[in-house]
């Protein structure tokens, strides 16, 4: 019961996130839009991680009963840093762009570069 | 040395080499070069010895998988030969360190996507693609070339943010990222998955961020993406689709409407660069359409097209308007006529081959489309080959010449023509009447109708913001697909 609630609403925020994406016009709310749908995604993978048991899986002599599944949580800990560090480098990337275009609004900018 | 050891240092080689440029910037040519003939070297082992796929699992069941076949060798040497190219085409010029290694992480991380069968694995490449290729297209640091990276790098984000959430519901059914766990995986992880691949691939609507990044990128950067990079997001599809029947007829129909997509828009277009690009589009459609032979075509496509970007770069001018008015140098015209000839299916070049190959593997519906695509193709690309060309102007050339640029190009066009000895049972009186009437009929069509044509296509779903709207309408359409 409890787990499908914090599925239901690690799923909500991975949505926030992407309307975020879309209704945002300024670049810096963008990505930090895409930040609070990747945590969603990962959070998402905590849930399903977490489905077996609750316990941390380290590996001890005594059994504490049902552990949580190592491997998602693994798997995500690669994505979250892939995740930051496309962050930074947008980050960075935006603040040079900021110079010239001092509103950050991706419509003009996208008007005054490329269109 | 067994092969499984041979696969894995050959992962490993274009990193290290990737970074040790780094600690000797002196040799950064040298190194780079290094790194690309170590892959084709491992490409052509793969291809030549016919010893069956060849299937790695490095730890568990939940480990990384790798899977080495003839499909993956042709991703791997197309890989190899445009990194090369590429490099060869800068060796003369004043690019930094910094270029050559990344440009070689870059390839290293191609090679890791071509070996890969299972999500994860597959998705960590797809990401040191992405950052990689954002690194090389920013390499310039002018603002326009910031956007188009960012740009390039925020839709792929957003769109490998929606691969992973399908990952974790495939891993939920099976216990395992591989490949195969898309049977039997709900409805929703197929379709999330797909739209992952399709954006970073440019495949139909979701790859329309593809024709301006990919033109207004610098020329050996454009090579490069076109080239090699959009393929990364291909070549999974193809092989998803080989290895599973049920997703093959949606790849197919994706193909089928990707190819005439792109080429509808590149008939139109009336700047080289972005006519390629366009082009790519529809070409990416030819791979999808038949994808037992999608290694065969990526490889004539890759050559072909990063030849195209850096003759095309080389050109006076971008508006085929303004190309039109002044002879072009008769050399670079040459080049561009064999590339053209080559993608529109012409005898004696490797084009001929593989389109022959992959008309003879479609299915029934999917026949007629892509008869059109390819007349659609020799059309676009009779663009290029009725432009007036003469001696050059001695006293009009500006800038000094890249003498690496001939070398690319002689790599390029050299492989394209030996390619053409892949498939010699294509050689039948009814494949090369139909191919040169294909041309034929095209070149009349350019010439009667499109030459005077002067239709303007919007550019509105190219815009940021609709690319992420896409993105959202591509996955109900792809959940429905899936459904059915």
């Amino acid at each position: 019961m409890l787990g499908n609630w914090v599925e239901a609403l690690v799923l909500a925020t991975i949505l926030c996130g992407f309307f975020g994406i879309i209704f945002k016009k300024n670049l810096v709310m963008k990505i930090v839009s895409m930040d609070v749908m990747s945590t969603g995604v990962i959070a998402y993978y905590v849930v399903v991680a977490s489905r077996i048991g609750f316990f941390t899986p380290i590996l001890v002599d005594s059994q504490k009963g049902a552990y949580a599944d190592p491997v998602p949580q693994a798997v995500i800990l690669t994505a979250i840093v892939i995740g930051f560090s496309i962050q930074a480098l947008m980050l960075v990337g935006v603040m040079k762009l900021a110079r010239n275009n001092p509103t950050l609004e991706t419509r003009e900018i996208e008007k005054s570069n490329v269109l | 040395m067994t092969m499984d050891l041979i696969t894995l240092i050959w992962i490993a080689f274009p990193f290290l080499i990737g970074f040790i440029i780094y600690l000797i910037p002196t040799l950064d040519r040298s190194l780079a070069l290094l790194g690309t003939i170590g892959s084709m070297a491992y490409a052509a082992l793969l291809l030549l010895s016919n010893q069956g796929p060849l299937t790695l699992r490095l730890m568990d069941h939940f480990g990384v998988s790798l899977i080495l076949d003839p499909l993956a060798g042709f991703f791997i040497l197309t890989n190899a030969l445009v990194t090369m190219a590429v490099v060869l085409y800068c060796w003369r010029t004043d690019k930094s360190t910094f270029f050559y290694a990344q440009a070689l992480i870059l390839h290293g991380s191609l090679n890791a996507a071509f070996a890969c069968s299972d999500f994860i694995s597959l998705y960590v490449a797809l990401e040191v693609i992405s950052i990689s290729a954002f690194l090389l297209i920013a390499y310039s640091r002018t603002d326009r070339s910031l956007w188009v990276a960012l740009r390039y790098l925020f839709i792929s984000n957003v769109a490998m943010l929606f691969y992973l959430v399908g990952a974790i519901l495939i891993y939920q059914t099976h216990h395992s990222f591989d490949f195969v766990g898309l049977r039997g995986a709900p409805t929703e992880a197929v379709s999330l998955i797909f739209l992952g691949l399709l954006v970073k691939g440019g495949v139909f609507v979701s790859g329309l961020w593809l024709p301006l990044t990919h033109a207004e990128s610098e020329t050996p950067v454009s090579a490069l993406m076109s080239g090699i990079v959009v393929k990364a997001g291909i070549f999974p599809l193809v092989r998803c689709a080989l290895l599973l029947e049920e997703i093959n007829p949606i790849v197919r129909a994706l193909g089928l409407s990707t190819a005439l997509l792109g080429v509808s828009c590149a008939v139109f277009e009336k700047d080289t660069k972005r006519m390629l690009a366009f082009h790519t589009v529809s070409q990416l459609g030819f791979i999808l359409a038949a994808p037992v032979v999608g290694g065969l075509y990526a490889l004539t496509h890759g050559l072909v097209k990063s030849a195209l970007f850096l003759i095309v770069g080389n050109l006076p001018s971008r508006d085929f308007k303004v190309l039109q008015q002044k002879p072009i140098d008769q050399r670079l015209w040459i080049a561009l006529t064999i590339a053209s000839l080559s993608i529109s299916g012409m005898p004696l070049l490797a084009g001929f081959g593989t389109k022959a190959l992959t008309m003879k593997e479609l299915l029934p519906w999917q026949v007629i489309v892509m008869n059109i695509a390819a007349l659609g193709t020799a059309i676009s690309f009779a663009k290029f080959i009725f432009l007036p060309h003469g001696e050059p102007d001695k006293s009009a050339i500006s800038k000094p010449e890249n003498p690496g640029f001939w070398w690319a190009i002689g790599l390029l066009l050299g492989a394209l023509v030996l390619g053409n000895g892949l498939y010699l049972q294509a050689y039948t009186f009814e494949t090369i009447v139909k191919s040169v009437g294909t041309i034929g009929l095209g070149w009349l069509a350019y010439w009667f109708l499109f030459r005077k044509l002067s239709i303007k296509l919007p550019r509105v779903l190219e815009q940021f913001e609709h690319l992420v709207g896409v993105m959202s309408l591509s996955l109900v359409v792809l959940f429905w697909m899936v459904f059915v």
